[in-house]
């Protein structure tokens, strides 16, 4: 009877271990795929081109992470989600992302104003974030612990603008069109600040995100009769100003102009803007005659997927957004959030951009070194350029880089007023 | 601004005499037992214009407040503000340059007739079955994105005025189609709330036509080349072309004012189809038909025209209308799937100034919104702020319109209202 009640025990026993390992198995499956979050604009006032091209960049690197092993096990699921460019909706995103679809950690994004909307969210939920294209210094200057960074600062990108436009011959006077945005309206300052400490005057003129008619505003700059145009505009809005500009003789072949960086994206650039022949462009990236075999092998992907002639620099920092949270989550073992940020704390990822890494954050304070706040969790590297389309119909990757001297492929053709 | 105390003053005056002459001259006129329904407006008006000096004889007398009480109030109101500006700016480019100020006001004139334009199609609508049409903007938006298609992607090479009037039957239909699926069950009394029901359904049909678009033709900012190029005009002569010098995508006069291609070809459209619009519905019997609806729906049953078909005629002809504006500017502004956003929202402005119903006071709510916008834009001295406040602009016309008239400027006091009911 004894024995009867023991194996009764037993029995129950090995059922409920069997059980409860079970629901461990189903827990640990259940994990797997891994999620990381993939912020990106693919609805207006956001830039859509903009967003489909990271959109693209997150799922290739995607598939080359889950071709190569995965991480910690299992493959990768990036989940995509549409800011809009709008903060608001930034910050409803990032909270789906963290609560609903459980994302481990997020990358991409693209507009400044989402990136300083959405850092709080992520931040209060100990979800780490690799922003890919948002350059506003306050993104990674309130020092949160889980926000990283790999798109310029805005003073360092807003730097390049107006070093580029002090090589304009006779420059005297600069229009500048920004969006009054997190984006925009620091840029602005800065390049004024840029401009005017070596004797430029500049002219801002702000807009909001999806204004489509510049035609009273482009009468406002003819009548400042300004020697360069500096565009800092994200989405259509860039494209629209620069072709009405055009229109009323003040375009890229009237006067050196500064396009915005969606122009990068060359056949809507050249569908929107057909009268857009020598505009500058910034860039960020090297040129692609210096990518590494990382960058070599994802724009080869990333042309065959997208049928473009030339990859984006937004695009190839979506990809190593995306990337250097896969090694960190293998290299911490965890998806735990802490566990990830200290990896990432401690990285060197070779990317698409070159090598990437923090030198600054929990181990070391950018004060340390006398640098500003901003430099936290910031990667210190990318390189700025300025490309000029000089053809009718080309490619921004053919396009030569006219500035700086250290990557220049080719002079700068400055147009007569 | 210079002497910006100069302008702030008079403001305060014009304002200060503005709220006196609305409220006193309304109780004067209801005391005396007279028709009060301009005496806001002319009051504020008269007040801002002339402050003490032009109401003591209007509330002595208390004339009939007719149109040209209406007329020359307002005018001088606007002249003073003006006035003020000038002295306390006089650098500022809306005072001392002359080109400039032409270039603005043909922005302006141009933009608002493709404003009026489009709201015109709204006001149709509103006439006929008392609907506001939510989904406005979503048919300007669909007008652009066929004629795109059209020209560009399916039938590259194609005429784009083919193009357009492809865009035209499509929107057309579309209307129809929406109209006796959603619109019928207004007419038959089976909505309790016909307006709401009215307001709900378009706006249904404004985010399932955008994000429907958006899911089939993607959200990348798309464009159609220039439908005509400008002859190479240098008029009188070449070396001195101070009269008209034009080149394919911009067209210079008086060596002032500088118009660029699309703008001009739609607005021209846009004039050339109001002509055969207001010929259709004063000199065809189906026209008759329509304004006979919009005045008297009873009446005009009786007379053997049938409302219910009047009603989708409305709004497919409505929707077919802000589609064309649509189609026009496809080759100025980029299209997206939320590029009818904006033109929607200045068209509800611009029905609400000329007078919800009424298709004159659409075309010319579309000219004043215009001229305003570009008042504003290139007068407002801080240029950082003068674009910004670009959606305000409308915004204030809209304020002041529902303030001193809230039924616009030709707008009937109990326009339609019958939301396609008898």
């Amino acid at each position: 009877m004894k024995n009867w009640r023991i194996s009764i025990v037993s029995l129950a026993a090995t059922a409920a271990l069997s059980a409860i390992s079970l629901s461990g198995t189903a827990a640990v499956a259940a994990e797997c795929p891994i999620k990381l979050g993939g912020l990106a604009p693919l609805s207006a006032p956001g830039t859509v081109v903009g967003g489909e091209a990271m959109r693209d960049a997150m799922l290739i690197a995607e598939k080359d992470i889950n071709e190569a092993g995965g991480v910690l096990g299992c493959d990768v699921k990036v989940v995509i989600a549409d800011t809009e460019g709008l903060p608001e909706k930034a910050s409803a995103v990032m909270e789906k992302l963290i609560t609903q679809d459980n994302v481990v950690a997020v990358g991409g994004g693209y507009h400044s104003s989402v990136g300083v909307a959405s850092k709080d969210v992520a931040d209060a939920r100990g979800v780490p974030v690799v922003f890919a294209e948002t350059w506003n210094d306050t993104i990674t200057g309130d020092k949160q612990k889980y926000i990283f960074r790999i798109a310029p600062l805005s003073s360092w990108a807003s730097a390049t603008i107006w070093q580029a436009a002090l090589l304009v011959p006779n420059i005297k006077k600069a229009a500048i069109l920004t969006e009054n945005t997190d984006y925009g309206i620091p840029a602005a300052e800065e390049t004024t600040k840029g401009l005017k400490a070596n004797g430029v005057e500049a002219v801002t003129f702000s807009v909001d995100i999806g204004t489509q008619d510049y035609a009273g505003i482009v009468e406002r700059i003819k009548a400042e009769n300004p020697d360069y145009i500096i565009v800092l505009a994200t989405g259509e809005a860039g494209y629209n100003f620069t072709q009405q500009a055009a229109d009323a003789g003040i375009g890229p072949m009237d006067i050196p102009f500064q396009a915005g960086q969606v122009s990068l994206e060359s056949k809507a650039y050249w569908e929107n803007v057909p009268d857009g022949n020598m505009a500058f462009v910034q860039r960020i990236g090297v040129p692609e005659n210096l990518f590494n075999e990382m960058g070599k092998k994802f724009t080869a992907q990333y042309k065959a997927k997208t049928g473009k002639g030339a990859v984006e620099s937004y695009a190839m920092e979506a990809y190593d957004s995306i990337a250097i949270l896969a090694q960190a989550i293998n290299e911490a073992k965890s998806t735990d959030g802490d566990a990830i940020v200290t990896a990432l704390e401690n990285i060197s990822f070779e990317g698409t951009l070159g090598r990437i890494y923090f030198p600054y954050g929990l181990k070391k304070d950018p004060g340390a070194d006398g640098k500003g706040d901003e430099w936290w969790h910031q990667w210190p590297d990318p390189a700025l350029t300025m490309i000029q389309y000089q053809k009718e119909g080309q490619n921004s990757g053919d396009s030569p880089i006219v500035w700086p001297d250290a990557y220049k492929t080719g002079p700068a053709i400055y147009v007569k007023k | 601004m210079e002497f910006s105390y100069i302008f702030w003053w008079v403001i305060a005056w014009m304002i200060f005499w503005a709220l006196v002459g609305s409220f006193v001259t309304r109780r004067i006129y209801l005391h005396r037992d007279l028709d009060t329904s301009n005496a806001t407006f002319v009051g504020s008006m008269l007040g801002a214009a002339t402050g003490p000096f032009g109401l003591a004889p209007l509330w002595m007398k208390s004339p009939d407040l007719t149109n040209r009480f209406v007329v020359f109030p307002a005018l001088g109101a606007v002249t003073l503000i003006a006035a003020a500006f000038a002295f306390a700016d006089p650098s500022n480019n809306c005072v001392a340059n002359g080109s400039f100020v032409a270039s603005q006001i043909v922005n302006g004139l141009i933009i608002g007739i493709i404003y009026g334009f489009m709201a015109l199609g709204l006001s149709l609508i509103f006439s006929i079955l008392g609907v506001v049409s939510f989904a406005h903007g979503e048919f300007y938006m669909v007008g652009g994105m066929i004629t795109y298609f059209a020209t560009v992607v399916w039938f590259p090479g194609l005429n784009p005025a083919l193009g357009i009037l492809i865009a035209c039957a499509m929107t057309f239909a579309l209307g129809a189609a929406f109209e006796r699926m959603f619109l019928t069950p207004m007419y038959e009394g089976k909505i309790e709330r016909p307006v709401e029901y009215g307001i709900l359904v378009t706006f249904g049909l404004a985010f399932t036509v955008q994000y429907f678009v958006q899911a089939v033709a993607g959200a990348n900012p798309v464009k159609t080349q220039r439908y005509i190029d400008f002859p190479r005009l240098r008029w009188p002569s070449a070396e001195d072309p101070w009269l008209v010098k034009s080149s394919r995508g911009n067209m210079e006069l008086f060596d002032t004012v500088s118009i660029s291609n699309p703008r001009f070809t739609a607005a021209v459209m846009c004039i050339l189809v109001l002509c055969a619009l207001l010929y259709f519905l004063h000199r065809t019997w189906t026209g008759k038909a329509l304004r006979a609806v919009s005045q008297d729906r009873e009446a005009a049953a009786i007379a053997g025209i049938n409302p219910d078909r009047m009603n989708m005629l409305a709004f497919a002809l409505g929707g077919m209308i802000a589609a064309l504006a649509g189609a026009m500017l496809v080759q100025a502004f980029s299209w997206l799937p939320q590029v009818g956003n904006i033109p929607a929202m200045r068209s509800f402005v611009i029905v609400v100034l000329g007078g919800l119903g009424s298709l004159p006071g659409a075309f010319l709510g579309g000219i004043i919104v215009g001229l305003v916008e570009a008042a504003g834009t290139g007068c407002i001295p801080d240029a950082q702020k003068a674009a910004s406040y670009i959606p305000a602009y409308g915004m204030i016309v809209l304020t002041l319109t529902l303030l001193l008239r809230p039924t616009g400027l030709f707008g009937r006091r109990f326009a339609s209202g019958t939301h396609g009911k008898f």
